[in-house]
């Protein structure tokens, strides 16, 4: 069966029931999607499906044929980050870095459906991702900034750059 | 200190942005086999059969391996400080607690494993368990452990963490009230999202490469070569990568069981709870019994605190000792009570092993000391932020162990406390530091307990 990942078209040999998480892992080895509970309680396996916020884990690989599914990866690389990646990267939104995948993906999936700054609302968004380093401020507060439209200085999100003395970012 | 104050960018930040940072079941080797373990179905028990020549003999599975496979089968996480070991790496003879591991299969993928798993022989003779700490002094207890069912080797062979400062019948004399109180906080399971994990992976030289997920590398490595008996020169530990710990991480999970399997198979192996392993097999905050006893006078000053605490350890020592230590040195708080009379117990029950979580030994007492000032204040009906504030800790006042203290920030702390709720002080308290004691702030009972704080 035939499965689009990031804008790149792929020839699925896991049998059908195989989660579409262990089918990104173990068969096309792009490991962003987390297992963190496998029961689609956390949250860190999200993925788009034609552009939803799902759970890869709970989902059969043969229910999503032909679609267009996006990772992390699909969303941007370190030296050209999508503004949810930059916000993340700015607002310290990630601690272990474990359920970031899944949250940047459920944020970028509310901003692009016109989402608001409206911290309730973000809340809503973000209700099923567990981050028990406890970081949901920062988060939301990451979340609301690319909802708001903020730019964010180059010199802070770009890879390998020594970021200090940035004067003004709260 | 050019970084205080400025935005300094995490080393990792851009890669946990972009879903690149390699967590350890991100690490792909070909071939790694899957890890599945028997676990005791009981909290205690005796093992009167295990066969695992079915497992053994399955297509498919590589290395079957229970405790008669271990070269040395009791370490404890804390030998190296001298702490004696109790638990071994799978069971031998009996169970002590739901989930302990008995066997463990590596094979070809995780349903061959859990099927080798299955065709295991077991069976078990049942004995009586016990899980509430306060009944395990009790003369019909069951006994549960070799030790008895609390640890007996602290420093001396004590059996107990045992504090004396001062003259406590003297505090508990002269006292104007007696405030008491227990508080028992439960365990709590610390539920990272990444669950227990390690990939090891057998090297062309001879040496295993430990890809792990532990908050303690080189306390693991110590464990894993021990329990294997190699020199340390034979393991090469990659971590420094967690998906969430908390004070979890810190026990050796899954290390030493990949490592052996990895010998016996000479295929890479990889562990990997479930979410429902990690809930029920994994380690948890200790649940805690604490009774107070405080010699307070009418104006607020604590003369001195007896005070009895139970540490449940579960099945097993691991760090338990450790913590009890920690919790016994920090047992007044944040706060200066000259007068000591405090004995800590190590006890074991048939839950599963507890071990660090966030403050380890300290937020228990933490929570029972300032639940206890604030039922002092309330009883003597004097204001909580001023009772806090007189008995605060100030440079040149002793812990419980004798530490005298260069910059407690109990004051500060407390004010900025009071000042974010815009709680009234009277001037004299509003304008309190952590300097020195002198005058009415240094009441007779508070002169001896002062210490130099010269060379710290």
């Amino acid at each position: 069966m035939n499965l689009s990942v990031n804008g790149v078209p792929h020839n699925i040999e896991s049998a059908p029931l195989t989660s579409l998480l262990d089918v990104l892992r173990e068969e096309l080895q792009i490991t962003s999607a987390k297992a963190g509970c496998e029961q689609g309680g956390c949250g860190a396996c999200t993925v788009l499906i034609d552009g939803e916020p799902q759970r890869s884990c709970l989902t059969p690989v043969v229910a999503v044929e032909g679609a267009e599914i996006t990772t992390v990866e699909g969303l941007g690389t370190p030296n050209d980050l999508a503004p949810v990646q930059q916000a993340f990267t700015h607002h310290y939104a990630a601690q272990c870095g474990f359920c970031t995948s899944g949250m940047m993906l459920a944020a970028h999936a509310y901003v692009e459906h016109g989402g608001t700054e409206d911290r309730e609302a973000i809340q809503d968004a973000l209700g099923g991702h567990v981050c028990r380093c406890t970081g949901y401020v920062k988060i939301i507060d990451a979340v609301a900034a690319v909802a708001r439209g903020d730019s964010f200085d180059a010199t802070l999100t770009a890879a390998g750059t020594r970021m200090t003395n940035l004067g003004g970012v709260a | 200190m050019k970084a205080v104050g400025a935005r300094v960018p995490r080393y990792d930040g851009v890669a946990h942005a972009t879903g690149r940072t390699e967590f350890v079941d991100d690490v792909r080797v070909p071939g790694t086999l899957w890890v599945k373990a028997l676990r005791s179905p009981s909290h205690h028990a005796d093992i009167t059969r295990l066969d695992v020549s079915a497992a053994v003999a399955m297509k498919g599975v590589r290395a079957v391996i229970t405790a008669d496979d271990v070269p040395l089968l009791e370490y404890g996480h804390l030998s190296a400080l001298g702490i004696p070991a109790d638990e071994p790496l799978l069971a031998k003879g009996e169970v002590r607690y739901k989930g302990q591991p008995i066997a463990v299969v590596a094979a070809d993928d995780e349903e061959i494993a859990q099927a080798a798993v299955d065709a295991i022989g077991l069976d078990l003779t049942e004995k009586p368990a016990l899980f509430d700490i306060r009944k395990a002094f009790d003369a019909d207890a069951p006994r549960i452990h070799q030790w008895g069912n609390w640890y007996t080797h602290f420093e001396g062979g004590m059996d107990r963490r045992q504090i004396r400062k001062g003259n406590i019948e003297d505090a508990f004399d002269k006292a104007d009230v007696i405030v008491q109180g227990v508080y028992r906080p439960a365990a709590i399971e610390h539920v990272p999202l990444e669950t227990q994990v390690s990939l090891v992976v057998p090297e062309a030289n001879g040496r295993l490469t430990i890809y792990s997920c532990t908050q303690a590398l080189y306390f693991s490595m110590g464990v894993v070569a021990a329990h294997l008996q190699l020199p340390l020169n034979k393991l090469k530990f990659v971590g420094g990568t967690v998906g969430g710990g908390f004070g979890g991480k810190v026990d050796t999970a899954t290390e030493t069981i990949c490592a052996l399997l990895a010998q016996k198979s000479g295929r890479p192996v990889k562990w990997r709870w479930t979410r429902e392993e990690e809930f029920l097999c994994s380690s948890t905050r200790a649940p805690w019994h604490m009774e107070i006893a405080d010699a307070v006078t009418k104006d607020g000053w604590i003369l001195g605190r007896k005070m009895l605490t139970l540490h449940d350890s579960g099945a097993y020592s691991r760090f338990s000792p450790y913590g009890l230590t920690k919790h016994s040195f920090h047992h007044t708080g944040a706060y200066s009570i000259p007068n000591l009379e405090f004995d800590g117990y190590v006890v074991y029950t048939n839950r599963v092993p507890t071990t660090a979580m966030r403050g380890f030994g300290v937020t228990s007492v933490s929570f029972a000391t300032e639940t206890h000032l604030s039922r002092i204040a309330h009883e003597l009906g004097v204001d909580p932020f001023e009772l806090r504030l007189k008995n605060a800790n100030r440079i040149g006042d002793t812990s419980p162990n004798q530490i005298a203290y260069t910059d407690p920030s109990t004051v500060p702390t407390i004010l900025a406390i009071a000042n974010a709720l815009g709680h009234k002080l009277t001037p004299d308290y509003r304008a309190m530091t952590r300097d020195p004691r002198s005058g009415d702030l240094l009441p007779e009972h508070l002169v001896a307990q002062i210490g130099s704080t010269e060379g710290h």
